[in-house]
């Protein structure tokens, strides 16, 4: 399971006066701790109240860059601020995202392939996020046949199903579970999927009940990927044990704790 | 196996006119995949897009057989790169080369060991393959002396090795009841060699010169629409045959690259027979479908090979089993000791192997365990008081043995008691491991 | 036609140990022995590194062994003292390293004392220059006792001890630690206690890049598919990242084939089964070669005849490949 970190991020109030202040501090801190919690990735988001996303992202991405080697998630509906990132990024980055609109496939594969990123595709197009689990794997077939018409390879792409708030959008659930499913079955090799967790548990009370039990169970669907908060012991728990219950890590005794230590 | 809805995709003529039902090539190709839709339905699909589909469905390695009638050598088949995935399903067929310039003595002497290399070990038989026949002198009638020795000597299968498509044809005519493998196709001869394999319907090696230059050739010749293949990287050293057998095998499994989708042949290169043999192993294990040795032929030799292969081509999911029931060790009379076990075969034969070697005869009763090993039976209640009661009472050795003791192993000793009472057989504890036995029965047994 | 080859990208490696240890280094090993550090699959050097090749131990005792003949025939000379049994074994026979093994602390055989025990490893590290494992008799409680004077006795000289299971594995990684040897981590044909015990070890603080795994590979025809089958799991895990499974690992191979039957009966009761040099030899040879395609760094055999046929196979396993 590939772990990005969703904490530096302009939607959070430390980050979004850092980047105003450019003040380095949460930036880094944050860099540091998620990756001493096993982050695989950091996703780096300048929030949408960001005065100039392009100089935002090169500042983010520099001073995340000063103190961490993680490889980063560029996330940005704003294509030209995700190119600034990419160019000074050191390690293969992931394009953070683009959905089945065919002007931003135009824009967004062709800078993928020249910057050697990989790509998050969203299960949605101009007219929004469709409900059922057909129209969403249709929308990432989409991204998938247009990936290979522009030579990018399948398995770095990412299909992102969007999950949704429970408390609002509770039918939403089933539906992503499938589409996680159904998306195995695009391409051989299939593509990867993602999902970013902390969504479903919005405003919801037992946030990392709702995000531990959700990610299990996508999981279990063939999950590969999640944006989520790594500040949760217990959600980290749950993935190890979901990875040992899915044969994906060799079972031991004392397997949690080799879970947690992973980055000593 | 099913296509992807890309794979599918690919083949459509992208007209979205929406002729099939849905509106869409992406929305059709996405039914067909879900096994919602037929291609029929699309009124504008090419004859190269349908044959391209259902060559996309073949499995990734092609089965091909060699022989026909009892010996049928079934090989390639393969669907995983690891054993532990799930197994490997077709063992690599064994094939010891004789040369045609061997004078004709030491022809008929080597063929006729050949065609006895037929083995028993722990119960089950183990032989090789074939012979795989060498041109070596180019005088065509020798090489059909050869072949009718052969076809005498060996009731198996063969391989007609002889890249000379004139020289070839006499044996191929002689043997093609029996299927033989012609090795092989090059760039030079493919497609003489191409012709007379169709004509004679048997399969046909082809050689390249390497991982490039064999996909280029194998392609050439199924466009010809030829496709009972083996294919030969052309490599002859142990560790570039490894690299190359490798590659084809994840290409033809990760990719579904039709060029490598066929058995492999891979051919020793070490100069004496004890080397040669630790060479096949590696071939035996990753991934050639056929190993042809040249050196190594005496019984002493391929026996390790044979072992081996078996080894290596058993179900991992599978547990092995021996039938429940007495096996008699040695010489054995009515006194001789009675042990029980499970029928987990490695449980199995390493008592037998044991008792065997304390040279004192014994019986083994057997008890159905599921194939599982003894704690692991006695934890899952298979290897119960009551379980070997019964095997001792169905056994009949009651009838064998004129004293009424039996040895059960000593990790389950704690059924000593109930077992006593229940079967009317005095218990003895005998070692915890099999490898004790000699010692333990010689102290008890030897008068 | 240029078909393009698939090269894995494995994002972790097998961890490096290193055994013996020369003047410099406080030992008196005239060189130290690296094994491990693979970053692919056994010999698929396309892709990835193989930095060590993989050593050939031969199997030292210190008291006479009732092994079979034919294995006997080329020890004859030196049973009686392993001082020389090892200096033949390397000199002679090119062992990279040997391996003494502790059976005369067997409480139901010569029940040696320590003190005796450790005396034999100084003769043996007196008599040869290479890095040397030692491994007790088998009994745990006997074991306890004799290998902390083992560990004692090699001060300095970055040995290689065993054999911690998971029932017994707490003093011998104490003497290790002190005394900053390596250790054997011995599991019965299971990767999650194999995995287990490499964690148990390390939480006494042992550090990972002392720990080999003994996965107990069984002999050819005697259920070896199994630990085949693990090895290459655990091999597989290491690349994969899981920093559990990434130690070198030690196959015992001499020992397991010599109890197959197949190595033992002469050719006069099993006429069919062909020679009986020819196929004892074959048999550990083929049993050890088995091992190094499944991800084996060190093997321990008996016959200098296998070790031969095994050194020219690993010389060939060993040039590179191109994908
Ligand atoms: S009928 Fe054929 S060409 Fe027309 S939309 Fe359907 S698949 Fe495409």
């Amino acid at each position: 399971m590939i772990l990005v970190g969703e904490r530096i991020n302009g939607m959070f109030r430390d980050i979004r006066r850092a980047i105003r202040d450019k003040d380095p501090g949460p930036v880094q801190h944050w860099a540091k701790r998620q990756e001493e919690a096993g982050a695989d990735y950091l996703d780096v988001n300048v929030g949408p109240a960001a005065e100039d996303p392009v100089e935002a992202m090169k500042w983010l991405v520099q001073v995340v860059q000063e103190v961490t080697e993680v490889p980063l998630c560029l996330d940005s509906t704003n294509y030209d601020a995700i190119e600034a990132g990419l160019r000074l990024c050191k390690k293969a980055a992931i394009i953070n995202s683009v959905p089945a609109d065919r002007p931003k496939i135009e824009r967004v594969f062709p800078m993928a392939k020249e910057y050697g990123a990989k790509v998050i595709g969203l299960t949605m197009d101009r007219k929004g996020i469709p409900k059922d689990a057909e129209a969403r794997t249709a929308l990432a077939m989409e991204i998938v046949a247009a990936a290979d018409e522009f030579g990018f390879p399948i398995e770095d792409l990412f299909i992102d199903p969007l999950v949704l708030p429970v408390n609002v959008a509770q039918d939403h659930g089933p539906e992503v579970l499938e589409t996680i499913r159904q998306v195995k079955n695009l391409a051989s090799p299939p593509p990867k999927t993602i999902i970013g967790l902390s969504n479903v548990s919005q405003k919801a009370v037992h946030r990392s009940l709702v995000d531990r039990t959700f990610v299990a169970m996508a999981m279990a669907a063939g999950l590969d990927a999640a944006i989520l908060n790594l500040d949760d012991d217990a959600l980290l728990d749950t993935i190890a044990t979901a990875r040992i219950l899915l044969n994906q890590d060799v079972y031991a005794d004392s397997y949690l704790k080799v879970f947690r230590s992973r980055r000593r | 196996m099913g296509l992807t809805g890309l794979e599918i995709y690919k083949q459509l003529p992208k007209k979205n006119c929406g002729e099939c039902g849905p509106p869409t090539c992406l929305a059709f190709a996405m039914q067909l995949a879900s096994g919602k839709a037929t291609l029929d339905a699309c009124p504008y699909i090419s004859q190269e897009a349908r044959e391209a589909l259902q060559s996309a469905a073949a499995p990734p390695i092609r089965l091909v057989t060699l022989g026909a009638g009892d010996h049928v050598l079934e090989i390639g088949d393969e669907t995983v790169l690891f054993r532990h995935d799930k197994t490997f399903y077709h063992p690599a067929g064994i094939f010891i080369e004789v040369g045609d310039d061997l004078d004709e003595a030491a022809m008929d002497e080597r063929l006729r060991a050949i065609g006895e290399l037929e083995f028993e070990r722990v119960g089950q038989q183990y032989r090789v393959d074939g012979v795989a026949l060498r041109a070596t002198s180019g005088d065509a009638d020798r090489f059909l002396r050869l072949a009718q020795k052969a076809a005498a000597a060996v009731p198996w299968n063969f391989v007609i090795v002889c890249q000379d498509p004139a020289l070839a044809e006499p044996v191929v005519r002689l043997l093609a009841s029996r299927r033989p493998l012609l090795y092989a196709a090059t760039d030079d001869n493919w497609e003489k060699m191409v012709q007379l394999a169709e004509e004679h319907q048997i399969p046909l090696g082809v050689c390249g010169r390497d991982l490039d230059h064999l996909a280029e050739l194998v392609t050439k010749i199924t466009q010809r629409g030829y496709r009972e293949l083996v294919i030969d990287p052309g490599s002859r050293e142990t560790s570039q045959v490894l690299a190359d057998l490798t590659q084809i095998r994840r290409l033809a499994i990760k990719k579904k690259f039709r060029p490598f989708g066929y058995p492999t042949i891979a051919f020793t290169s070490e100069p004496d027979a004890t080397t040669e043999i630790i060479q096949a192993q590696v071939y035996v294990g990753k991934y050639a479908s056929l190993v042809v040795l040249r050196q190594a032929w005496r019984r002493s030799e391929i026996l390790p090979l044979l072992t081996w292969r078996t080894n290596v081509f058993t179900d991992p999911q599978k547990p092995i089993q021996v039938e429940p029931r007495v096996y008699e060790v040695g010489d054995v009379r009515d006194d001789s000791p009675v042990y029980v076990t499970t029928n987990f075969s490695l449980t199995y034969f390493s008592v037998e192997a044991e008792v065997e070697a304390s040279k004192i005869p014994g019986y083994i009763v057997v008890v159905n365990t599921e194939g599982t090993s003894v704690l692991t039976a006695y934890a899952a209640g298979k290897f119960t008081p009551e379980a070997v009661a019964e095997a001792l009472q169905r056994s009949g050795i009651a009838d064998r043995v004129k004293h009424r003791e039996v040895i059960i192993p000593g990790h389950v000793a704690v059924m000593s008691g109930k077992l006593q009472e229940l079967s009317g057989w005095k218990v003895i504890v005998g070692p915890r491991e099999a490898a004790g036995i000699p010692a333990f029965v010689r102290s008890r047994y030897a008068a | 036609m240029a078909v393009e080859r698939i090269m894995e990208r494995y994002t972790s490696r097998v961890r490096e140990v290193t055994l013996g240890a020369t003047a410099e280094q406080g030992g008196t090993r005239s060189h130290t022995i690296t094994v491990g550090g693979d970053s692919t699959l056994p010999f698929l050097h396309f892709e990835g590194e193989v930095p060590h090749r993989p050593v050939l131990a031969l199997e030292v005792n210190d008291v006479p062994p009732a092994w079979h003949q034919l294995l006997l025939e080329h020890y004859r000379d030196v049973l009686d003292d392993p001082g020389a049994w090892a200096a033949k074994a390397v000199r002679q026979f090119g062992a990279d390293l040997v391996c003494l093994r502790l059976v005369g602390a067997d409480p139901d055989g010569e029940n040696r004392s320590p003190e005796e025990c450790a005396q034999v490893v100084r003769r043996v590290l007196e008599a040869v220059k290479v890095p040397l494992i030692v491994i007790g008799c088998g009994d745990a409680d006997k074991d306890n006792e004799v290998m902390p004077a083992v560990a004692e006795a090699g001060a300095g000289e970055n040995l290689l001890l065993g054999i911690a299971t998971q029932e017994n594995y707490k003093t011998l990684t104490a003497a290790c630690m002190v005394h900053k040897h390596n250790i054997i981590a011995q599991s019965p044909i299971d990767i999650n206690i194999c995995k287990q015990l490499n964690i148990l070890i390390s939480e006494m603080n042992m550090p990972l890049d002392r720990i080999v795994i003994d996965p107990t590979l069984g002999a050819l025809g005697y259920g070896i598919e199994y630990t085949y089958s693990i090895m290459e799991r655990i091999r597989l895990g290491a690349l994969g990242g899981d920093s559990m499974l990434a130690m070198p690992v030690i196959v015992n191979v001499g020992y397991e084939a010599w109890r197959a039957k197949e190595a033992n009966v002469p050719e006069s009761e099993f006429p069919r089964w062909g020679d009986q040099p020819t196929r004892a030899v074959l048999w550990e040879a083929m049993t050890g070669a088995h091992g190094l395609q499944a991800g084996a760094h060190i093997v321990i055999l008996r016959n200098p005849d296998a070790l031969r046929l095994l050194r020219r196979h690993i010389e060939q396993l060993m040039v590179p490949n191109r994908a």
